[in-house]
């Protein structure tokens, strides 16, 4: 039996196991379920429970551990004349060879016989395991129905019990997402130790030298690299920071109209339209920049005497800005929204204007998720790539002109994993760095916003 | 009007014109054939009324029968809602209220109005106060404001309770102590005729107290117009008593004699408990 036929058999066994528990707790009171204390769906859902999960853990854990523990009593079974002596890496390549000859593909070592058996072996022993997997999950989920079509009686309180398992679930849920991030730290993290080990930490944080080339051979000519990030965060918060003079203004005012002056039928035209923006994907804003607004830029620079290179902080900042218009507006449009009619009529009561309303009591009630809204903004600027690759250039020049090209953090970071590389040199391993001080700089970008929130809110009931 | 026997001098159920002297001898505000709808629905129905100088006139009756819509009208706060078209002269000292040159600001700062929710700006005490006279720049120094701010709160008599407190958030006081504060907030700028729509109704018996007290110390510097569900409450803090049904004005009349001998059996039925 294949895998993918086990998984449905299981999950047939399931819904069986519903219908069947369902129809019995039917039987059991003589179908006035008055006297169950479960409704009948629940009884049904106590069976399918049993029946199904503890076959299905099984299942994905054999499944899981089956293929190491296979290699590892092929391994053993080894002769020791073969496996005496060997490294770990010419151990991997045998294995790899009794894997492929397992698995039927042609491998260069075709004639020994010590690996023809050991791949028979291999085989053997999965084919074992195999039928051991069917039988056990079979007569787990068969079992599982028959122990818990017991527990179908009228005073037992199976609802609480199925209640139960489905809080478990979206606990379980819930916490994918803490453990992913720990996940990515933690992977982000030990590469950037190894990176911290070739390059010390100081030169790192406070080197104002981005060149990150190392000599791959001794003779070679060229640089030892150097790995200062403040000209690449410099660039980073010169883009950010433009397209927040960008987005800032524009979203909230334009949040500001449609939550408090426009009328209903321009609101529901204008913010899916607002909305659009969000959805445009980064490489097309990314060419608009490259292709449209940097040109423009240069031009009409030019005209003015300034000189502006084709590749300008202030055209990726620009497109960037753009780019987050929607998530200052939609979501301070939500806040503004939330704002209680009874605030806006209690000032205008008093004889206030309707702009007198909004800067006075409106915003001040919203601020807290106007603030959140930036932030998120902000994180989003930090973090963006394609725009500022296509458009803010690769130089690492450290300079506060917005007119000249600078590069940020994540360019950098893809210029470094793209292509060929190695994954003991400085140069591969400083994307890694780079991404954990990204990460550092938005979560406590995030920290201190949220306790600038929490200080400052005028909160209303 | 002959008082003999009861039910026969009283005017039908069905008459839906208004009973009684809607008039007064010295009007601060006249509405005449004021109607209010909202989309299709006519919430109330060519009313005529007159709201005395200094006087309190409380308008009574079941939910839905409009006087809060025509509250609303006095200071045109139903101008913030969406599809409420209002019709009808208002005067107010001569002047059209509803003129187009009209400055909505001006009139609501000459009238006042407290909600029947306390909604208290999520401010500090003292900012709520002060929040009226700064738009309008009553007082030009910190001092100035200061005033104003103690002054309102004495007269709303919620001073002694608060003056340690004046940076505490609004929202931090009791249900009664905010209603309190909206009412100091009104009339801290200055208003002639204050209007409120069931100030009480949220409120327990004992704050429903001070704020009626309130009223009747309000009632020598301002025309009050209240409406409220008690008709206790009505019978003790106002002079003249209007009683709305379905979008009519029903009956008008000095307070104590629209209690004891309403003319319109509508009203009596009302007031003795047989409908609500």
């Amino acid at each position: 039996m294949s895998t993918p036929a086990l998984a449905l058999a299981v999950a047939l066994l399931t819904i069986l196991g519903y219908w069947i528990g369902r129809r019995r707790s039917f039987a059991v009171v003589a179908n006035d379920t008055s006297k169950l204390h479960s409704r009948p769906t629940y009884h049904g859902f106590y069976v399918a429970i049993w029946c199904g999960i503890p076959a299905a853990f099984v299942f994905f854990f054999w499944v899981l551990f089956e293929g190491y523990l296979i290699t590892d009593l092929v391994v053993a079974g080894l002769p020791e004349s073969v496996v005496g002596g060997l490294s770990a890496d010419r151990m991997n390549l045998v294995v790899n060879d009794i894997l492929n000859l397992a698995s039927g593909n042609i491998v260069a070592t075709e004639s020994d016989p010590m690996l023809r058996a050991a791949a028979d072996h291999y085989i053997q022993l999965q084919s074992m395991s195999r039928v051991a997997l069917v039988v056990l999950v079979l007569s787990l989920a068969v079992a599982g129905m028959g122990l818990s079509l017991r527990a179908v009686q009228p005073h037992n309180r199976v609802r609480n019990r199925v209640e139960r398992v489905v809080q478990i679930f979206l606990i379980g849920s819930s916490t994918i997402a803490v453990f992913a991030t720990i996940g990515i730290v933690l992977s982000v993290l030990f590469e950037a130790i190894r990176f911290f080990e070739a390059v010390p930490l100081s030169e790192f944080l406070f080197g104002l030298q981005w060149s990150p080339q190392m000599a791959i051979r001794e003779d070679q000519v060229g640089s030892s690299g150097a790995f200062g990030a403040i000209p690449l965060f410099a660039g980073t918060l010169l883009i950010s920071f433009i397209a927040m003079l960008v987005a800032v203004p524009v979203g909230l005012m334009s949040a500001i109209y449609l939550g408090e002056y426009a009328s209903r039928k321009v609101r529901a035209l204008v913010k899916p339209l607002l909305e659009v923006l969000a959805g445009i994907p980064t490489v097309v804003y990314g060419f608009f920049a490259a292709l449209t607004v940097a040109p423009f830029i240069r031009d009409n620079g030019s005209l003015l005497g300034l000189d502006v290179s084709s590749e300008s902080a202030l055209a990726a900042g620009l497109v960037m800005g753009i780019m987050i218009i929607p998530f200052v507006s939609s979501l301070s449009d939500d806040v503004i929204n939330a704002v209680p009619q009874a605030m806006r009529d209690g000032s205008e009561a008093l004889g206030a204007t309707r702009s007198e309303t909004i800067k006075k009591v409106v915003i001040p009630a919203a601020l807290p998720g106007i603030v959140g809204g930036i932030l998120l903004a902000v994180s989003r600027a930090i973090g963006e790539t394609m725009i500022v690759v296509m458009a803010a250039g690769l130089a690492a020049n450290l300079t506060a002109n917005p007119l000249e090209a600078v590069t940020t953090v994540t360019v950098q970071i893809v210029t470094l994993l793209v292509g060929d590389q190695e994954f003991d040199s400085p140069k591969t391993l400083a994307a890694f760095a780079l991404g954990l001080m990204l990460f550092i700089v938005t979560l406590v970008l995030n920290v201190i916003a949220l306790h600038v929130v929490r200080r400052y809110r005028e909160q209303y009931e | 009007m002959n008082q003999g026997s009861a039910d026969k001098t009283r005017v039908d159920r069905t008459a839906r014109k208004t009973v009684g002297d809607f008039t007064h001898p010295d009007p601060r505000i006249t509405c005449r054939n004021v109607s209010v709808h909202y989309g299709d629905k006519c919430a109330v129905r060519n009313v005529d009324l007159d709201i005395g100088r200094n006087e309190v006139i409380a308008l009574i009756g079941p939910s839905g029968c409009g006087k809060s819509s025509f509250l609303r009208c006095l200071n045109r706060m139903n101008d913030t809602i969406e599809g409420c078209r209002v019709s009808g002269e208002f005067r107010m000292d001569g002047n059209d209220l509803y003129d187009p040159d009209m400055d909505v600001v001006l009139l609501r700062a000459q009238v006042g109005i407290v909600f029947q929710k306390p909604n208290p700006f999520p401010k500090s005490i003292f900012d709520n106060v002060a929040y009226g006279p700064r738009i309008h720049g009553l007082a030009q120094t910190r001092a100035g404001v200061e005033e104003i701010v103690e002054t309102s709160l004495k007269r709303a008599g919620l001073w002694e309770e608060v003056k340690d407190y004046l940076n505490d958030p609004g929202t931090s006081l009791s249900g009664g102590q905010q209603q309190r504060l909206c009412v100091a907030r009104a009339i801290a700028v200055n208003p002639e005729v204050v209007l409120m729509d069931e100030p009480c109704s949220a409120l327990d018996p004992i704050a429903t107290a001070r704020i009626e007290e309130l009223i009747d110390e309000l009632s020598e510097l301002y025309s009050i117009v209240i409406v409220t569900h008690s008709m206790q409450q009505a019978a003790r803090v106002s002079e003249r008593t209007a009683y709305f049904h379905l979008g009519d004005l029903i009956e008008v009349g000095a307070t104590d004699e629209v209690f004891t001998k309403p003319q319109h059996k509508l009203t009596e039925d009302y007031i003795t408990g047989r409908f609500g």
